[in-house]
């Protein structure tokens, strides 16, 4: 049983299914199925980018839903020239890393010490931190920027980076704890033995141990926090500072929209979230709940 | 399973449960409070607030609008949780055998979580007009009686936005279904296939006990999600037409921030909170007590 | 085997750890001045306007603005509206911000966020040649001025002119006239009006405001909407008649587009006429952009003054300011002649300066049509929301598009926007 959690998922290899003429229907079955389903899904991808490379004029001329009738870069021109793309991303990318590493890392803290030691009210600690997480954001709008502003960091990307670690924790945790719970108390008590302190036992036999869990969860916080809008705009102010969600936003004007460049931003705007995933899809499949399941 | 023996706590063990728990006390559970104690004043957002005591929930009772929302939330919450967590789940038994493509089916329905709102938003409202797709293609299967204005129309409004919601979360669902089901021993699954079981037994009987650590995430993500929905409603509907596609999120926005009624906002989003609480604590708390007993 | 210099490796790579990603993010965050009192010597300029036009509009009249350094933040509007408060509120406000005028101003003036700019309005001041109606607009109750109005424009019926050729009608000034025309161009299989009441269902409340002012007059629709008469009083009732007139020739598929939307079929001859403010030649196509005129809103009763809708745009500045001095001077700057002749030709759109100074005659023909039209009227009242509030807007949306969709209902509908805007406007 011990073997079993520890090894990771992909090499237990599943048993072949039964060949012959009927798993090869079957087969046809499958794609007969799956190919429209997963057009409808990737429909909208292929509209943004169709969206993308019109002008505006082929738009309001026949609006957005008609076939396209022009080919322009107008609308990527425009998003990194005026609509400063190139230096939203870079933000997002500045906010995104230091929120995700600090929020794992208190995470994988507060995790550690509720799994492994005898902390009295556990329980309700871990349920406490996850109900963190229940608030809808919009209610903490305005008391989290009075309290940004009393702090003297508001209009700053330390503020967005605080708030971002601070509402993750929860969730993290509760995850990460699962996760270490199912580590054997044999290993910890051999690195005791042998003269570890809790913090050698943490940075040593456990975090590696969570290593498919933390990337699980680096991708999928990655994916939240680089997608965040609500946030970046409730704390930041000057539009320099702004990242990704916000300037795309902004591309939206109060009177007219240029849906080129809009789509063109998010087409932008979706492609470090997507290389993040595709990245981690293995580790997504094979570390998210590795441990919870006895 | 061998049971994890808790030793004394030492002190850097609580430094590591405290310091994250600090942050989320300063930047969740202290504007909170801060949220909860102005539901029980009346502000607009300059200058002091004045409290009112509970006059904010009596209003709140004799609104039709909220009454509304309300209802609204609720069928919300069991149509977009229930839809996205049998989608989910679905595709991700479907998707779990390795077989050719299953890696691009899987990439591609996870991909609308990659994309900003505001986008998928647009194109689900350009689908969803009078000359979109979606009339188009009842007109050519001669359906016509089907065809209206779906966003426009009070009795569809909600659904057809219900509709691109569970399009965009069923991937991030069956995401997580698919690391639970890897976890899964497959061959206790062959097994009982040999024994003569069939494929729902199979999946009953043997599958869906193992997922249970999954269901707890799934179920306390898709609850808060659900109350959190907010982005796709207001870029479809903003709530119209007429309310009949009000949230009591997209409520709560638009009485805090279009109109700046604070005090009353954070009454509504108390009970949001209340309502996800009601959901997700009974079901955590049985669910770790069945881990702790484990 | 475990090591004491293990111990120690470890937990400096875990502080240098949080160290970089401190330093990480604190290198990102700029310098920002929270100091308290100490006076700036640069401006914060807070704007709203996020279209391409005006924003590199207002961002080339900034650059010509050598005496101070001016930062310039765009915000999407949705986004600054929400915000508003918050930025007034901070300890280090942004000096100027771009706002309407109106009510919505007074309502943060009497509340003391605002800036007194009285001296601009006053002897030599840049807005002491304005009109008195705009006066009036940039006035809190206390009577002191706390706005600067810059540019206004107008509302209309717009058309094509070469449809309205095509299908041999001309622009009506008379109710009967127009709904003469309105049945032509319904026999060609054309949609006499199009209205985008989708996403934008503030659309709806054009033609309410307008039959309004036709009906009763500019006096009455100020009164209604501050409160004083009943909306399902006999006056908006029969407001309410002549609207119903008009859904006939109404394009229902207008339920679901956003008023950019409905620009669309206008363009593409799919629609006649469509009553909306000046801004829409921004979103038309360009091979229609000379094609595109207007004609007023048609005449109910000749003995009511003929009232025009002009909702006026500028700027404030905040009262907690830390450079109260720089703030005036950048709006004097802003209103000034140059500055505004600047803006309306970059922005490319139709709006019209508040100056009398600037140069109108090189603006192009359509422009100058509608500062003729607002100066021949003898009221001018902005649009629904600016002359009451956004919460009063939303129950206007909801009470016409419900009666677009039903009119047989007029009568509930009426009673229940009474007892809305009654709740909005004793709160």
């Amino acid at each position: 049983m011990t073997a079993v959690t520890l090894v990771p998922a992909e090499q237990i290899s599943p048993a072949p299914a039964p060949a012959g003429p009927g798993r090869r229907r079957r087969g046809w079955v499958f794609h007969a199925v799956m190919i429209p389903l997963t057009l409808l899904w990737v429909a909208p991808m292929i509209f943004v980018v169709v969206l993308a490379f019109r002008s505006f004029d082929d738009i309001s001329q026949r609006g957005t839903a008609a076939l396209p009738g022009s080919f322009t870069l107008d609308g990527f021109r425009t998003a990194f020239g005026t609509g400063s793309m190139g230096r939203a991303l870079w933000t997002s990318i500045q906010v995104t890393v230091p929120a995700v590493l600090l929020s794992l890392l208190l995470a994988s803290w507060a995790a550690y010490a509720l799994s492994r030691y005898a902390i009295p009210g556990r329980r309700a600690i871990l349920l406490t931190m996850l109900a963190g997480n229940l608030l809808p954001p919009q209610i903490l709008l305005i008391p989290v920027s009075r309290v940004m502003e009393s702090l003297g960091i508001y209009d700053t990307l330390l503020a967005l980076v605080a708030i971002h670690v601070g509402f993750g924790l929860g969730f993290y945790t509760f995850v990460l704890h699962g996760f270490m719970r199912s580590i054997p108390a044999e290993l910890a008590e051999a690195a005791r033995i042998d003269g570890a302190g809790p913090f050698q036992i943490y940075a040593r036999i456990i975090m590696p141990l969570c290593r498919p869990s933390l990337a699980a969860l680096g991708a999928l916080a990655t994916t939240w926090i680089f997608n965040d809008l609500i946030w970046s705009i409730t704390v930041l102010r000057t539009e320099a500072k702004l990242p990704v969600t916000a300037a795309l936003l902004n591309l939206q004007g109060g009177y007219v929209s240029n849906w080129n460049v809009v789509a063109a931003a998010s087409l932008i705007a979706a492609v470090p979230t997507a290389l993040v995933f595709f990245a981690f899809q293995r580790h997504f499949v094979s570390g998210l709940l590795m441990g919870s399941s006895k | 399973m061998t049971a994890t023996r808790l030793r004394a706590v030492p002190g850097v063990v609580w430094v590591f449960l405290l310091v994250p728990a600090a942050v989320e006390i300063g930047m969740v559970f202290w504007p909170a409070l801060n949220s909860f104690y102005l539901s029980l004043t009346k502000w607009n957002g300059l200058g002091a607030a004045q409290p009112v005591g509970l006059a904010n929930y009596r209003e709140l009772l004799s609104d039709d609008i909220f009454t509304g929302a309300l209802r609204n939330t609720v069928i919300w919450a069991v149509g977009f949780g229930g839809l996205s967590v049998l989608g989910g789940l679905a595709l991700a038994v479907a998707l779990n055998r390795p077989r050719r493509g299953v890696g691009l089916y899987r990439s591609a329905i996870y991909l609308p979580m990659v994309f900003s709102l505001a986008v998928t938003g647009l194109f689900w409202r350009v689908q969803y007009q009078p000359d979109g797709t979606i009339n188009t293609l009842l007109g050519a299967v001669g359906l016509e009686s089907l065809e209206r204005q779906w966003l426009a129309d009070p009795d569809t409004a909600l659904y057809a936005v219900l509709v691109a919601a569970v399009w965009r979360q069923v991937g991030y669902v069956m995401v997580l279904y698919l690391a639970g089901l890897k976890g899964a021993d497959p061959t206790l699954d062959d097994a009982s296939a040999v024994d003569g079981a069939g494929p729902w037994q199979r999946f009953r009987y043997v599958v869906w006990p193992q997922l249970r650590g999954v269901n707890t995430v799934v179920f306390a993500v898709t609850v808060i999600d659900s109350l959190r929905t907010f982005d796709i409603v207001w870029s479809m509907t903003q709530g119209g037409p007429y309310h009949s596609s009000e949230l009591l999120s997209t409520y709560m926005f638009q009485q805090g921030f279009t109109f700046l009624n604070l005090g009353y906002a954070s009454a509504i989003a108390v009970v949001i909170f209340l309502l996800a609480l009601v959901f997700i604590i009974t079901y955590l708390a049985r669910a770790t007590r069945q881990e702790v007993e484990a | 085997m475990v090591h004491s210099e293990l111990t120690r490796r470890g937990f400096l790579a875990g502080l240098g750890g949080l160290g970089a990603a401190g330093i990480l993010a604190g290198c990102a965050t700029g310098s920002d001045d929270s100091g308290s009192g100490a006076a700036s010597s640069t401006l914060t300029l807070q704007s709203s306007l996020s279209d391409a036009d005006p924003k590199a509009a207002l961002t080339k009249v900034v650059e010509g603005y050598s005496k101070t350094k001016v930062t310039l933040n765009t915000i999407a509007i949705e986004t600054f509206r929400a915000q508003l408060p918050t930025y007034l509120n901070s300890g280090n406000p942004p000096d100027v911000l771009t706002w309407y005028a109106g009510s919505v101003a007074r309502d943060y003036a009497s509340k003391g966020f605002l800036l007194d700019v009285s001296d601009l309005w006053t002897g030599s001041g840049p807005c002491a040649g304005f009109s008195p109606a705009l006066k009036e607009l940039s006035t809190g109750a206390d009577g002191k001025q706390i706005f600067v109005p810059t540019s206004y424009y107008w509302w209309g019926v717009f058309y094509r002119k070469s449809a309205f050729q095509e299908w041999g009608v001309q622009p009506p000034t008379t109710w009967d006239e127009f709904i003469a025309v309105c049945k032509t161009i319904k026999s060609k299989g054309v949609a006499p009006l199009t209205m985008g009441t989708g996403s934008t269902p503030w659309v709806a409340s054009g033609w309410f405001d307008y039959l309004n002012l036709r009906i009763n007059g500019a006096e009455f629709h100020r009164e209604l909407l501050a409160g004083k008469h009943s909306f399902d009083g006999p006056e908006v009732k029969k407001v309410m008649d002549h609207y119903r007139q008009l859904i006939e020739f109404i394009d229902p598929k207008g339920r679901s587009y956003s008023w950019q939307d409905a620009v669309t079929p206008l363009a593409a001859k799919k629609a006649g006429m469509y009553l909306i403010g000046a801004f829409v030649t921004t979103a038309m196509p360009s091979d229609a952009a000379d094609d595109i005129d207007f004609f007023r809103v048609p005449i109910i009763d000749p003995s009511v003054p003929v009232a025009e809708e002009a909702p006026t745009d500028g700027f404030f500045a905040s009262a907690k300011s830390r450079n109260t001095a720089g703030a005036k001077e950048l709006l004097s700057y802003l209103a000034s002649a140059p500055a505004q002749q600047q803006f309306i030709q970059l922005s490319k759109s139709s709006n019209l300066p508040t100056s009398q100074q600037v140069d109108t005659s090189s603006f192009a023909p359509l422009v100058q049509k509608g500062i003729k039209l607002l100066n021949e009227s003898a009221a001018i009242t902005q649009f629904f929301n600016r002359d009451s509030s956004d919460e009063l807007q939303t129950t206007a949306d909801t009470a016409l598009t419900k009666f677009i969709d039903s009119p047989r209902d007029v009568n509930a509908i009426l009673a229940e926007w009474q007892a809305s805007a009654k709740k909005v406007l004793s709160s």
